[in-house]
């Protein structure tokens, strides 16, 4: 009995406290909807980590060899598609031989779909200046096997054209003639098996890119001087979108983004006032009972 | 005698411009490349070999420093294939830099395999670029000094690049290897001898309340192994979890739910779970079904699992092995559901979202330990203190090479890269 | 039998993972050709527990099927979705887009497979903010560094919690690469420590738990 009324006569924190989920999700879709509806368009600070792979691709002469490898299926594709289009805009505009790839089998199509779609947006010819070589089995295996011998790893490349012999690939045996390699990765394999088993092994440049979740994991590779660069989740990519001089999806997707952060903040904040004010109420009753 | 002085006087202003002409004209002839040529030496003690600890296809040059090195001078290597070199002057151009580059200094070489002191030049030809080199072929290098228009040329040397069979860079790396190899099989040992002190983890000493709870209110538990399959140490360390958790659930008679994403770990786990029925003297509680294959697919997995949860209701959820982005869909889920959650993953990306939203997390290796804990297995508890060993020497070697590495910069010392070598990663 | 059970397995570990182990520090030509030869197998393998994958899911769900169990008209579902996207797939000779042009595989692909992933993962903005406000509270002195961290970081990392507070994105950024790259570096070094010992067990068949079954 005592549990009923004390449920009747619950305080507005205790109330607060167990508050329906759905009520919280009804917030989070509005502070994500609201501001794609109506965006601001705050200004992004560019960080260093997103500076060091922007850097690096400028600093390539022109034909340098620029591996991407689009380690990641439709589920990541809100943060890491608006990457892939940045990169490939930015390696195309400095006139790189672009090699793109995927060790996601599920990530194939979508993989195909941006590269064609950016190639078709800069004017530039499959097998001339650039190949999609697609996907095959096999994961880190296909990072050690490029690494020996590219064409071996790829015999045709994704349309079936035989890579040996064309002439965007001109000069490129193996991984250690890649003068940049960097994969878009949103879980195993991904930024990490191509230090592992490419960088490491074959000694090409590498950087990386990966979802929002999965950065700060990625920071002891920045540190250390493994991968030279990182862009992480759809801030990351904003940033970059900002760099080249194009913004995108990313940069309308900071608002949203923000709206949330802030969201997620206050319930916390909330949350907190709540809990030390029924816990302070539990004190109290607790010391009138004694 | 003013006629005298007068001659005396002209005497001396001419002696003196004469001079002046002859100090002028020094000086500008000492820019002419005549005086040029005569100082510019070619390179000393030219060393061209085998680069050692490599796949072949590559010589390595050295050649001592010259006293004038600047950056207005500037060297070439040379190269062509064959012990005969008619011209010197003819020989390939591979490379060309200015004279104050290119030291073996520069070079990753650790103290155990250096060629020569810092300060000599060092040049490594490689297959590629432009260079071609083949194995068992012999070829002639040589280093030329180029000052404006003039160059000189050493005396070619012979070499032939080679595959070699050990990686001499790498040694501490192996001996390392070896030496934590060594220290587990001697924990291991000790292990079997005598009785080691293991600390409490609070997320396994809730296993007993979680599947006692689930069988109080006679619901089923839920345990989960992971993303990964059978290669990854942190599947096979679930596995073994799910072992001892299978045998307190027989015990208990409480049903087992182990959805799997991965066949062949279905069928070990499937092994497991009838092994640990079996020792615990309840086999014909065993159901064959308790481990059952959903899909390999990430998303798809996971919703199914959520749907477990939210009809059958589980009491207790295991969360053991390496998770990605379903982690947090599995465990709000769980959560909502009211049930005691236990996570253990070596996933370091979702141990934040273990951590909010499960009652009990095993971090890192504690998922490794668990293991260990649980069975008490000397193999188990010997490599669990065979890796604290390895932690405390890690510990150690890093203070150490704390002190080392800043008081060799302070002191401007080399002797302490003797100690950081060992510890590099140098390929 | 437990001879091909047991000892042939483990001796096929130890073989191959001393090999392959030693493999690292031989930089020969022959160690790369046999590892490009291992990889090739493992490709292969690879392509093969796709199959096993997918046959493995048609036994699953046929069981359920024909038992009628529980649930067996989502397992129907799958199969029809299974069979036809495969004959699909086949039909458009496993290509999304021809010369620009969408297939049919590309349109189950584009519209089917890509939102239904992206809803999974979207699901996640959600149930971050609700476990959020369920156990983010300040219960103790570490559960409230790790509030402040998480309040800080959130504002850092977005562009009105750089505007609202400037200082905001050069503390996330400190946060980032001193105070969490510190720390993740130190799980690393813990679980490579543990990796490693357990390959050694593996490699030397002190655990032979990966073979199914408990130990004789």
């Amino acid at each position: 009995m005592f549990h009923v009324a004390r449920g009747l006569n619950m305080t507005f924190a205790e109330r607060m406290l167990k508050i329906d989920r759905r009520i919280i999700f009804l917030v989070i879709g509005l502070c994500t909807l609201l501001p794609l509806l109506y965006p601001v368009g705050l200004p992004i600070k560019i960080s260093p980590e997103v500076r060091g792979v922007y850097d690096h691709i400028e600093s390539l002469p022109e034909g340098s060899v620029f591996l991407l490898s689009l380690d990641f299926d439709p589920a990541s594709k809100p943060e890491l598609h608006p990457q892939s289009i940045s990169l490939l805009r930015h390696a195309f505009r400095k006139n790189l031989r672009v090699i793109a790839m995927t060790l996601w089998v599920s990530g194939t199509g979508m993989a195909d779909q941006v590269i064609t779609q950016v190639a078709r947006e800069m004017g530039k010819e499959s097998g001339k200046d650039y190949v999609f070589l697609g996907w095959s089995p096999g994961g880190t295996a296909v990072i050690i096997n490029m690494g020996q011998d590219l064409y071996g790893a790829f015999p045709a490349d994704y349309n079936g054209k035989p890579t040996k012999g064309l002439p965007v690939l001109h000069g490129v045996a193996n991984l250690r003639d890649v003068n940049y390699a960097v994969s878009l990765g949103a879980g195993n394999p991904g930024v990490e098996a191509w230090y592992v088993f490419g960088k490491d092994k074959y000694k090409f440049e590498l950087g990386g890119g990966c979802t929002g979740v999965m950065a700060p994991g990625l920071y002891p590779l920045l540190r250390s001087g493994q991968i030279n660069g990182l862009i992480g989740g759809l801030r990351g990519a904003a940033e970059y979108e900002i760099l080249i001089g194009q913004k995108g999806k990313a940069v309308a997707g900071m608002d949203a983004q923000s709206a949330t952060h802030l969201a997620i903040i206050v319930l916390v904040i909330m949350c907190n006032l709540f809990y030390f004010s029924s816990r302070n109420r539990a004190r109290q009753q607790g010391q009138l009972g004694a | 005698m003013k006629r005298k002085t007068l001659n005396v006087k002209c005497e001396n202003a001419r002696s003196a411009c004469g001079a002046i002409l002859l100090i002028a004209g020094i000086l500008c002839l000492s820019d002419s490349p005549v005086f040029a040529q005569t100082t510019l030496s070619p390179p000393q003690d030219i060393r061209v070999f085998d680069t050692p600890s490599d796949g072949g296809g590559s010589l390595t040059v050295l050649w001592s420093p010259a006293p004038d090195d600047s950056a207005s001078i500037r060297y070439q290597v040379l190269l062509s294939e064959g012990t005969a070199v008619p011209d010197p002057a003819a020989m390939k151009v591979v490379a060309e830099f200015p004279a104050n580059q290119r030291y073996v200094r520069e070079s990753k070489w650790p103290w155990w395999t250096r060629p020569a002191t810092g300060d000599h030049h060092q040049f490594t030809l490689r297959n590629g670029r432009g260079v071609e080199l083949k194995n068992e072929t012999t070829y002639s290098v040589t280093v030329a000094r180029v000052s404006g228009e003039d160059r000189v040329i050493a005396t070619p040397v012979q070499a032939t690049p080679q595959p070699n069979w050990l990686n001499w860079n790498q040694m501490n790396n192996l001996l390392l290897a070896l030496l934590f190899g060594g220290i587990v099989f001697y924990a291991i040992s000790t292990a079997r001898k005598r009785e080691i002190f293991l600390r409490r983890i609070p997320g396994l000493d809730a296993v007993d309340e979680a599947i006692g709870r689930a069988t109080e209110l006679g619901k089923p538990i839920l345990y989960l192994t992971g993303a990964h399959d059978m290669s990854d140490p942190s599947t096979i360390a679930a596995a073994v979890i799910l072992g001892r958790v299978a045998k307190r659930t027989a015990a208990y008679g409480t049903d087992l739910l182990v959805p799997h994403r991965d066949p062949i770990t279905m069928a070990v786990c499937q092994e497991i779970t009838k092994q640990a029925y079996l020792e615990a003297g309840k086999p014909d509680l065993y159901k064959d079904d308790s481990n059952f294959f959903i899909t390999s697919d990430q998303f798809s997995y996971t919703a199914a699992v959520d749907g477990i949860m939210l009809r059958k209701k589980p009491a207790a959820n295991f969360f053991m092995g390496h998770y990605f982005a379903e982690a947090l869909l599995l465990t709000e889920t769980g959560a909502s559901t009211g049930a005691i959650q236990i996570a253990g993953t070596d996933a370091d990306h979702q141990l934040p979202f273990f951590v909010t939203t499960c009652d009990y997390t095993l971090i890192g290796e504690e998922l490794y330990a668990a293991s260990a804990y649980l069975s008490r297995e000397p193999v188990q508890v010997g490599t669990l203190r065979g890796q604290d060993i390895g932690k405390a020497l890690i510990l150690g070697v890093l203070g150490v090479g704390t002190i080392l590495a800043t008081l060799g910069v302070l002191l401007d010392m080399q002797w302490p890269q003797l100690f950081l070598d060992i510890f590099k990663d140098v390929k | 039998m437990i001879f091909l059970r047991r000892q042939v397995p483990l001796l096929i570990t130890l073989i191959t993972g001393v090999v392959f182990a030693a493999q690292y520090y031989v930089p020969h030509p022959a160690s790369e050709q046999m590892l490009t030869s291992a990889t090739k197998w493992l490709q292969i393998i690879g392509g093969f527990a796709l199959v096993l994958g997918v046959s493995s899911l048609f036994h699953v769900h046929a069981v359920k099927i024909r038992r009628k169990e529980a649930g067996w008209g989502y397992s129907f579902v799958l199969y029809v979705s299974m069979l036809g996207t495969i004959a699909v797939g086949f039909w458009s000779n496993g290509k999304e887009a021809v010369d620009g042009a969408s297939t049919a595989f590309g349109w189950i692909y584009n519209f089917m497979m890509v939102p239904l992933q992206g809803t999974m993962f979207a699901i996640l903005a959600f149930f971050i903010a609700s476990a959020a406000y369920r156990s983010f509270r300040a219960r103790s002195r570490e559960a409230a560094v790790l509030l402040i961290a998480a309040v800080i970081v959130m504002m850092g990392r977005v562009p009105l919690g750089e505007y609202l507070i400037p200082l905001s994105g050069d503390l996330s950024q400190w946060i980032l690469n001193v105070l969490n790259a510190s720390v993740r570096r130190a799980i690393l070094i813990g679980v490579s420590l543990g990796t490693v010992a357990l390959s050694i067990k593996i490699i030397f068949g002190m655990e032979r738990s990966y073979l199914g079954g408990g130990k004789e």
